[in-house]
């Protein structure tokens, strides 16, 4: 009998063994520069929200008559904010709050997202038609608008910025998603599924969800850099984490009426915020670039 | 004294071209050279990854940013095109290159209207003015058999058919008299008998205007009926140099001659259409081998092969060879290998099988067509598949054989669930399968599988192969849980691939290999009939005798009964017992395989079998074309479906005007077979053979 | 027997900004005697033969030598064309012979084949030979013969009638009036599958007619 050979593809690497596709994958990042100056910023903003506790020189809720709206000095390094706190330290625990409420919220509309995306995606018809809809209506709301009335109504706390964040983010993941199923449901493996007789639901995270994951991880990390700057805007407008929890978007609503006297006290939460969606976006970018470069 | 036209046209000399890749640079064409002198058509023929089409593009310089020519010259009408600055490449390019692609879609822009892209092109090139370019547009329109031109020039791209549109971009290429015209397999997208028609119209562009044709291809039929001198590429090289006749009938190199071993043709007798397949795959350009390229897969390859690269040099006046035993190959003196002659009589002969497992009669699948007005408005149907009886035996072959548009793989989807029949009665191993496969009992869907066209698109990318292999063996319970790993392995091995596929990703397997891997996902559950729609259509020749033979090895070896759908009459000789040709959703010929290739014959079946293009310059093949193109399933002509295109309607009396007004009766000409026409038997009896080999004897 | 049925069609063309230099090798790696000089969409801009490629002395008289070598290096074939109003070029649908006239009166040995301003093909003295060789069904083989008759209406067709009643193919038939003696004209005419005994013995008693050769070729 004629044996076949096993000459194996693509310049010999990447056979078999799924730890080493995984570092195939990581190695990607690196060899992107972008994507790499993105990891770093974010990896050191992580750094300081994890030792927090250790770098902050002081406590952020701590109140300092004495030192109100003060310019950066040898004690309070980046300056104090109206109520005498220093606002380094206060920076640096709202990291904490933000790398653990964005990716959470980023979490949850991308799982709310998927599964609409995918049962319209796959199901077409009517059900298709009624998902899309009401996900248009959302979609169709100003988003500041759509944050107004649902924490009016729900009133601020950090689980509401989570769900507020979600609810106006899950149509856009939703839509991406479907438009990919869409896509992927033509293919000849999902058809040799259904005449397997499985199930749709089967069909629909077993079979479409894993090849859609390339398009849906890097749009949740530009997602990632959205909410953070959502999470920003909702303190701003003082629908996000009640006082005194430090908030990088409340410290600059806070700080904004006395910008005369302290303009850094504005200054220095806004480049956080800034410098955080940047990297975000900068990672997701290159990423984005290397991938598909040799195509 | 030399005359200008014997400066060759194009004359290239040990080209070769690289491309940068993320691992570093690989060179995916090496040391080709070869000559078109004007007004000739020469074929360059290979397999996918050969690198002809990467030749071609560095013709017209579209290597892309990766690609780059790293050594050897392009002389076109005795001017290096190599180093030239890309301003002069492009007036070259615009006024005597030009390419058509196998898509016609990438040559023409679908927002704007046909005759404004043509004008365009004489407006721009030669300053014409817009009426005058329009005229020169008709009249190229005309040269190139377009019927009714000055309305083509009105349309849009998408209002008329794939072969026309091939047509127009043939006409938009030659409007500014290229001396040489570059067709990268410009037929493959076409059915069988639209491609006839466009393989004449290239036949006639040489004489007609003088243009040297380099035409790219796999297909070794097409290339015979194309061109008179051939070069055949193998990873990269340019393995073979030769006459059309000599390269077919007396190859010099074991690769020209095992191409033509498994290529399909339609011979009249089992024995000689079977496909004997190249084993192995076509090595990686980044992982070639030593010695010769060839040497891992080549039936004869001794030591001295593997250590040192043969050039390519000349056996014959005109016939050149790139390997260290041409000689003997020519003589013929290389014998395949006992194990790869098969016991014909063996593969061939089943069982009794006299129980019908699968019985259609009477389907019809209509899907309802979007009504052209907002609210209300007549419903109209697409009517894929009207009124359709086929019937299977148990460890049998049937094969439906019909161009893109007849149904069959409407009838497919019917007959597998995933689409529902609106009317007829299907039944499978006693069962109404009517039903769509959502609701069918799991035992049925076990015993009906598929296997699928394309072979990139069906397996899952995200998964491993011994995954996707192990789900159906799981899901249907063909063994015992314990012994899931083993049947995976088991089914493995009998596909030729090895245990150790069972970890890789698809994307790492070759366009067969992936395929192989479907049929063993489709009788992992030991199903009793497997429906094959198209399984073979989009992979290579070498590898279309691998995988059609394996498909009969395991229906020797598990006795499962097969439906292959095709639209190549060629590829199912040797394989289907019985075969239905089917046109515009109806099956117009039913009958066992012999009688198919034989008169009587449907006047479509007769038309199909002269439009094939075969690789053998000794057959002689009637010409038979057919004018028009295949009417709208939404509004299918009256009476005979056929009538509209039928080229034996003149056989009737008054014309065929019984054609347009009656349905046509079944006539028998045996038991079995029958023919859905008006013509009486006996006239359809009388016709000739289509296709007539000089010899019987098999070439090498 | 047009100029498209002969020419070359697709000959070697270049553009205006080649450089001499290269241009002289190019002729002379092909052989090739013509080149026409074109633009955009192969529109004639000129003309560029053997002998022009070599320069005008005049233009060189006050150089010197360094200056000469800077001077020829730097030319392109637009300095020393032949322009487009001075070429003499045919249309495809001119008759062969007129082509021929044209490059005999001129002395030329090639023509261009112009459409529209376009270069479409060129035409060579050989070409016209290749012609005159096919009019006179050189590769066929058949009997040859050739007569002499008055230079008087009808005499020819007294010849081919004689030819028609034997009931034989004529291959080839021309004629011209014999060199130096205007009164006479002498028709070649080409007859297949006939002995030549027999076309000698027919022909031959053609009335006022004489047969000055016979040959099988």
């Amino acid at each position: 009998m004629a044996v076949a050979e096993t000459t194996s593809g693509r310049a010999g690497r990447s056979e078999g063994g799924r730890w080493r596709r995984t570092w195939e994958g990581i190695s990607i990042i690196f060899r992107s520069g972008v994507a790499v100056v993105g990891l770093v910023v974010i990896l050191f903003w992580v750094f300081v929200a994890i030792l927090a506790p250790l770098l902050a020189p002081h406590d952020p809720l701590a109140q300092d008559s004495s030192a109100i709206n003060q310019a950066p000095s040898s004690r309070y390094p980046l300056g104090t904010d109206n109520l005498g706190r220093d606002i380094l330290s206060r920076l640096i625990y709202g990291s904490r709050t933000i790398l653990i409420l964005a990716p959470l919220s980023v979490l949850a509309s991308v799982a709310v997202g998927i599964f609409l995306g995918l049962l319209g995606g796959y199901s077409g018809g009517l059900v298709d038609e009624i998902v899309m809809r009401i996900l248009d209506a959302i979609m169709a709301f100003p988003t500041i608008l759509l944050y107004l009335i649902i924490i009016s109504a729900i009133g601020p706390s950090a689980l509401n910025v989570v769900l507020a964040i979600t609810f106006v983010g899950a149509p856009g993941v939703a839509r991406l998603v479907r438009s990919l199923t869409l896509d992927i449901r033509t293919r000849d493996y999902i058809r040799a599924a259904e005449t397997r007789g499985e199930n749709r639901f089967y069909i629909m995270f077993f079979e479409i969800l894993p090849n859609a994951r390339g398009p849906i991880i890097i749009d949740s990390m530009l997602r990632v850099g959205y909410a953070i700057f959502s999470i920003g805007t909702l303190g701003f407008l003082g629908l996000g984490l009640p006082p005194p929890t430090p908030d990088w978007g409340g410290m600059i609503s806070e700080a904004r009426k006395f910008i005369w006297t302290n303009p850094l006290g504005v200054l220095w939460p806004a480049l956080a915020i800034s410098s955080l969606v940047v990297a975000l976006n900068l990672f997701a970018d290159g990423l984005r670039e290397e991938s598909t470069r040799y195509n | 004294m030399q005359q200008p036209r014997d400066i060759p046209v194009l004359d290239v000399k040990n080209l070769a071209v690289s491309y940068e890749t993320r691992y570093g640079d690989v060179q995916a064409v090496r040391d080709v050279s070869f000559t078109i002198q004007r007004g000739e058509a020469y074929s360059i023929v290979g397999e996918s990854g050969c690198g002809k089409s990467t030749v071609a593009f560095s013709i017209v310089s579209f290597l892309g940013r990766n690609g780059k020519i790293v050594d050897g010259h392009i002389m076109f009408q005795g001017r290096d095109l190599v180093g030239r600055p890309q301003e002069e490449l492009r007036h070259i390019r615009g006024d005597q290159i030009a390419m058509v692609y196998q898509d016609p879609m990438q040559a023409l822009n679908p927002s704007m209207r046909l005759g404004d892209q043509m004008a365009e092109v004489l407006i721009a090139h030669r300053g014409m003015e817009q009426k005058e370019a329009e005229e020169k547009c008709i009249q190229m329109l005309e040269r190139v058999y377009m019927p009714d031109p000055a309305n083509v020039m009105r349309r849009y791209p998408h209002q008329i058919s794939g072969g026309q549109q091939q047509r127009v971009v043939i006409a938009m290429a030659l409007l500014n008299g290229p001396s040489l015209l570059i067709m990268d397999e410009p037929t493959t997208a076409l059915d069988v008998t639209v491609e006839a028609t466009v393989l004449d119209l290239v036949a006639e562009l040489q004489t007609r205007f003088d243009t040297a044709i380099m035409y790219i291809s796999h297909n070794l039929g097409v290339v015979a009926r194309v061109s008179d001198e051939v070069g055949v590429m193998y990873a990269g090289e340019m393995v073979e140099r030769a006459s059309v006749a000599d390269a077919y009938l007396r190859p010099g190199h074991p690769y020209t001659l095992a191409l033509m071993h498994c290529v399909p043709r339609l011979g009249m007798d089992k024995s000689s259409s079977y496909l004997y397949p190249i084993r192995g795959r076509v090595p990686p350009p980044s992982n070639l081998p030593p010695g010769c390229v060839f040497e891992p897969r080549c039936d004869f390859a001794r030591p001295v092969c593997r250590q040192r690269r043969p050039e390519l040099r000349e056996v014959e006046p005109g016939h050149c060879a790139r390997c260290h035993f041409a000689e003997q190959v020519l003589a013929g003196e290389l014998r395949l290998p006992d194990d790869l002659i098969p016991d014909l009589d063996k593969m061939t002969t089943r069982g009794e099988g006299a129980e019908r497992i699968l019985s259609v009669e009477h389907a019809r699948t209509y899907y309802e067509a979007p009504s052209k007005r907002l609210i209300g408005g007549k419903k109209q149907y697409v009517k894929a598949v009207d009124d359709v009886s086929v019937e299977v035996r148990k460890g049998r072959t049937l094969g439906i054989v019909g161009e893109s548009g007849c149904g069959k793989s409407t009838l497919a989807k019917t007959i597998i669930g995933l689409e529902t029949p609106t009317d007829g009665k299907l039944e499978f191993m006693g069962v109404d399968i009517s039903t769509p496969v959502s609701q069918r009992d799991l035992d049925l869907i076990k015993n009906l599988q598929m296997v699928f066209q394309n072979p990139d698109s069906t397996l899952n990318p995200s998964f491993s192969v011994g995954s996707q292999i192990a789900r159906p063996t799981r899901r249907f319970r063909a063994v015992p849980h314990s012994q899931v790993h083993a049947e995976v392995i088991r089914l493995l091995d009998m596909m030729r691939l090895g245990a150790n596929y069972y970890d890789r990703l698809p994307r790492q397997l070759s366009g067969g290999e992936k395929q192989r891997v479907g049929i063993a996902r489709a009788i992992a559950g030991r199903p009793e009939l497997v429906l094959c729609d198209e399984p073979v259509s989009s992979l290579d020749v070498s590898v279309q005798a691998a995988v059609l033979n394996l498909l009969l090895q395991v229906q020797q070896e598990m006795g499962t009964t097969m439906a292959f759908i095709a639209h190549d009459l060629s590829v199912v000789r040797f394989f289907c017992d019985t075969i239905a040709v089917m046109y515009l959703g109806q099956v117009v010929e039913f009958g066992p395989a012999e009688a198919i290739y034989a008169p009587p014959y449907h006047p479509y079946t007769e038309a199909l079998l002269s439009a094939v293009p075969i690789p053998d310059p000794r057959t002689e093949q009637k010409h038979i074309r057919l004018s028009g193109t295949v009417p709208s399933a939404l509004n299918p002509p009256g009476g005979c479906r056929f009538h509209t295109r039928c080229p034996r309607r003149h056989m009737l009396p008054d014309g065929g005007r019984i054609c347009e007004v009656e349905v046509p009766p079944w006539q028998c000409a045996t038991e079995e077979h029958r023919i859905f026409c008006h013509i009486p038997l006996e006239e359809l009896r009388k016709m000739d053979k289509v296709v007539t080999v000089e010899e019987e004897t098999h070439a090498g | 027997m047009l100029v498209k049925d002969y020419m070359t069609r697709h000959p070697c063309m270049a553009e205006p900004n080649m450089s001499v230099i290269e241009a002289q090798r190019y002729m002379w790696e092909n052989g090739i005697r013509h080149l026409p000089i074109v633009g955009d969409g192969k529109r004639l801009l000129g003309l560029v033969t053997r002998q022009t490629l070599l320069v005008d002395p005049a233009r060189l008289g006050s150089l010197d030598m360094w200056e000469i070598s800077r001077f020829l290096s730097g030319l392109t074939l637009k300095d020393v064309m032949v322009k487009a109003r001075d070429v003499i070029t045919v249309e495809e649908d001119t008759a062969v012979e007129e082509a021929a006239r044209i490059m005999v009166e001129n002395r030329i040995g090639c023509l261009p084949v112009v459409e529209g301003g376009v270069v479409v093909g060129i035409i060579t003295d050989t070409d016209l030979l290749t012609q005159l060789m096919e009019m006179m069904a050189t590769r066929v083989p058949g009997v040859r013969v050739t007569i002499r008759m008055p230079n008087v209406r009808g005499e020819l067709a007294k010849l081919v009638a004689a030819i028609g009643a034997q009931g034989w193919g004529i291959l080839a038939c021309g004629g011209v009036p014999v060199p130096r003696q205007p009164d006479t004209w002498e028709a070649v005419v080409k007859i297949r599958n006939v002995p030549g005994e027999e076309v000698v013995a027919a022909l031959g008693q053609v009335e006022g007619q004489e047969i000055v050769d016979v040959r099988e070729m």
